[in-house]
């Protein structure tokens, strides 16, 4: 086992992002697992990595894949999660993630035992959301006697020209943001989970300039599969907001039937139909970006005793702000792979990434924290 | 045994409406179609019988006609099927009506006039509501004039439960309303963008509706029977409800519509073929009705004087065709002129448009028997 050694596990969007951040920031080496070598070989040359073959729909291929790497960072959708994790137990590598979708999570959480028995570290949602919200939370009870609410919502604006642009422009996974809309999302309540409507709450929010007034909506994600439990609130909800167009046509599909789990018969073919939809969808001509200009304010607000209000600011000027998702998992893994993460055991970022640091390393990559309006990084 | 008429689409949702027409009536029918499963009510009527065919063997066609001895046969199938179906008629010397077509359908349907003509038998395309009625209330209304400049027809529908469930045909909507309409101007076919060329009316039952030029085949049958009118410009124009059409562009912006082939797991799909057949498991909401309202002016003059005329007719969600929604007035109205056939009351021979010969006040007296009912200039005629 080589301590340096860190996996990326699919080069996809965010996986590109991480790659790169890895490339500028890491010592030791990085290693790409992808299932078609030759689409990732020029990247690898350029940031000197190795490639592997690595295929999560045949789960064999990963512990041979994963051998003698220190970390995997798991940057596939996440119904794979349970799988890539299991083969790390057999490599022997640690493990973290994007994030489980509430569901994924709590299955996870359950492999805290045999983690801490291999002697291993898995942490779950490592992005920005999960990831830079839990920490900003974590962050912010260290200062309240006591945890009443705890509310995230995330808002984003962009102002970026286009030389062509997708009609279903999405910042992150369609599939991801296809299940967001379709399932059920948690919110925690006097102390219990409930479940409520997709793409309810959807309310106007007036978060700070330049991303101004949205509208975030209840959405399913991992931090409330967590937060209640290590932060010990009462009332813990997730929010995110889309624009009015993007969150209209996504209804549309939903209410025509066209993201049903069912499956559909035609000419003696089977076909899933949500699957069918996502392969309709990714036909759509690419956006193309020509002056990237975007931002997103992730938004922690904790109250209890006295009410804190937590940001993470990012600017994409020529970059997107996308990489708040990118970033974390790259400062992680390293965190990790440097000793600098020693805990074993199956872990939500509250529970075992240490928040200065995090922060610290956050704004070497231009994301600021503020705590009250007052950067703090 | 020998039926009264054959059926093409038969399983399909106009083929299924112009059968339980002609079912009612007490003539037998032979359903020709892919899934019998859709019609599973029809077949518990003894005069009512199913085959199973592929219409893309103009053979196989033929045999299928030779085989019922129907009288006439209805092709309530897509378009595209329209050609093969109409010479199958030719080789078994049978009438026919059918739903309507592409431009290059209804050209190529003219074509066959001399044929049919020689076989002694009549092809009537476009014997829906639009092409159908329209084509019948235009012939109608021109009766009012000396030369005419202008012809704008179209439809224009709402619904009471603003939901959306699939007016018609999704196949023929999304080309419908995606492909560059020909529109006639000064004489001449021309194109227009699609969605370029609009119009906002008052209709008497559905009120003011914005409209949009399509394809339509009244653009290239009109001009062969209304030219010695003078007739200039010609616009088709459909009107939808905005809760409509906000989802059938949706579905058009993200590629639902496409026809180019798709590998879903190693099995080929056309993600039009899926989406049609994905809104066709829409339920039709609890006391949902609609109402349509096909129309058509015409400008023109009348003894040296301007002179406009309104023609529309109103058709709306009937009790026991609940299913139907106002599209009783295609599958229905396909069963009108085919019995008009089968009656003897249509006696010319060759392929013709519907407003070249049915006998119009027949043929609106049977649209008002299934309360579907015809105004000219406001005041109700049938």
């Amino acid at each position: 086992m080589e301590k340096n050694k860190i996996g990326i596990l699919g080069l996809g969007a965010m996986g590109k992002i991480i790659a790169e951040d890895l490339a500028k920031t890491f010592n030791g080496k990085v290693v790409y697992l992808v299932r078609d070598i030759n689409s990732i070989k020029d990247l690898a040359k350029e940031n000197n990595a190795e490639v592997r073959y690595a295929d999560v729909s045949k789960p064999e291929t990963l512990v041979k894949a994963f051998e003698g790497i220190s970390v995997i960072v798991h940057a596939i959708h996440h119904e794979f999660n349970l799988i890539v994790m299991k083969a790390c137990l057999k490599s022997k590598s640690n493990y973290i993630d994007l994030g489980g979708l509430y569901h994924y999570t709590k299955k996870q959480l359950r492999l805290n035992a045999q983690f801490r028995k291999t002697n291993l570290t898995a942490i779950l949602g490592v992005g920005a959301s999960p990831g830079i919200t839990n920490v900003l939370a974590k962050y912010a009870s260290r200062n309240l006697d006591k945890i009443k609410n705890i509310e995230i919502k995330i808002g984003y604006k962009d102002f970026s020209t286009y030389k062509q642009i997708s009609p279903l422009s999405a910042s992150y996974s369609i599939q991801t943001i296809l299940e967001e809309f379709s399932w059920k999302p948690a919110v925690f309540e006097n102390g219990r989970i409930k479940f409520v409507e997709p793409i309810s709450g959807r309310e106007k929010y007036n978060f700070p300039k330049p991303v101004g007034v949205q509208k975030p909506q209840y959405t399913i994600h991992s931090e409330i599969a967590t937060l209640p439990y290590t932060l010990k609130a009462k009332n813990v909800s997730f929010k995110i907001a889309f624009d009015d167009d993007f969150v209209d046509k996504i209804k549309t599909l939903k209410e025509t039937g066209f993201l049903s789990n069912n499956k559909i018969i035609i000419e003696n073919n089977e076909f899933n139909i949500k699957e069918t939809s996502i392969e309709i969808l990714k036909k759509l001509k690419k956006t193309i970006p020509e002056k990237i200009n975007q931002y997103e304010i992730i938004r922690v607000i904790v109250s209890g005793n006295k009410k804190i209000i937590m940001d993470a600011k990012i600017s994409g000027v020529n970059e997107t702000a996308d990489k708040d998702t990118g970033v974390p998992p790259s400062i992680i893994s390293q965190m990790i792979a440097n000793g600098e993460i020693t805990k074993k055991g199956v872990f939500p970022p509250e529970s075992i990434i240490p928040e200065e640091y995090f922060f610290k390393e956050l704004a070497k990559r231009s994301i600021y924290i503020y705590e009250n309006n007052n950067r703090i990084n | 045994m020998k039926y009264d008429f054959i059926i093409f689409g038969g399983t399909g949702f106009q083929g299924k409406i112009c059968a339980s027409d002609l079912l009612e009536q007490g003539y037998s029918t032979l359903l020709v179609g892919r899934d019998p499963s859709m019609i599973k009510d029809l077949l518990k009527n003894p005069k009512a019988s199913f085959l199973k065919l592929n219409l893309n063997d103009e053979n196989k066609i033929a045999e299928a006609i030779k085989k019922s001895k129907a009288d006439v046969v209805i092709n309530c199938s897509e378009y595209y099927y329209n050609i093969p179906i109409l010479k199958a008629c030719l080789k078994t010397k049978k009438p026919c009506t059918d739903l309507g077509g592409s431009k290059k359908g209804t050209g190529e349907a003219f074509v066959l006039d001399k044929n049919f003509k020689k076989s002694g038998i009549i092809g009537i395309t476009g014997c829906g509501s639009t092409p159908g009625i329209s084509n019948v209330m235009t012939a109608y209304g021109i009766k009012d004039f000396d030369c005419i400049n202008e012809i704008f027809l179209g439809f224009a529908w709402d619904s009471n439960i603003k939901k959306f469930f699939p007016p018609y045909s999704m196949n023929t909507i999304f080309e419908e309303l995606t492909e560059s309409p020909d529109l006639l101007e000064n004489g001449r076919i021309v194109k227009a963008g699609p969605f370029k060329c609009s119009g906002t009316f008052n209709f008497k039952a559905v009120g003011r509706q914005t409209t949009y030029c399509m394809g339509h085949s009244e653009v290239y049958t009109y001009p062969k029977y209304f030219k010695k009118y003078g007739l200039k410009h010609l616009h088709y124009m459909a009107g939808f409800p905005e809760h409509s059409l906000k989802v059938i562009n949706t579905l058009i912006n993200l590629g639902f519509n496409s026809r180019e082939p798709m590998n879903i797991n190693g099995q080929e799909i056309l993600p039009v073929d899926f989406t049609t057949r994905i809104l066709k498991k829409i339920p039709i909401p609890k006391g949902y009705t609609e109402v349509e309202n096909i129309w058509v002016r015409i400008k023109g003059m009348k003894n040296g004087k301007k002179k406009e005329t309104k023609m529309e007719c109103i058709v709306r969600t009937l009790k026991g065709w609940e299913y139907a929604g106002s599209n009783i007035d295609t599958g229905r109205t396909i069963a009108i002129i085919s019995k008009m056939i089968k009656e003897g009351k249509i006696k010319e021979k060759g392929v013709y448009g519907p407003e070249a010969i049915i006998p119009q006040e027949d043929f609106f007296s049977e649209l008002a028997k299934r309360k579907m009912y015809v105004y000219h200039n406001g005041k109700k005629i049938n």
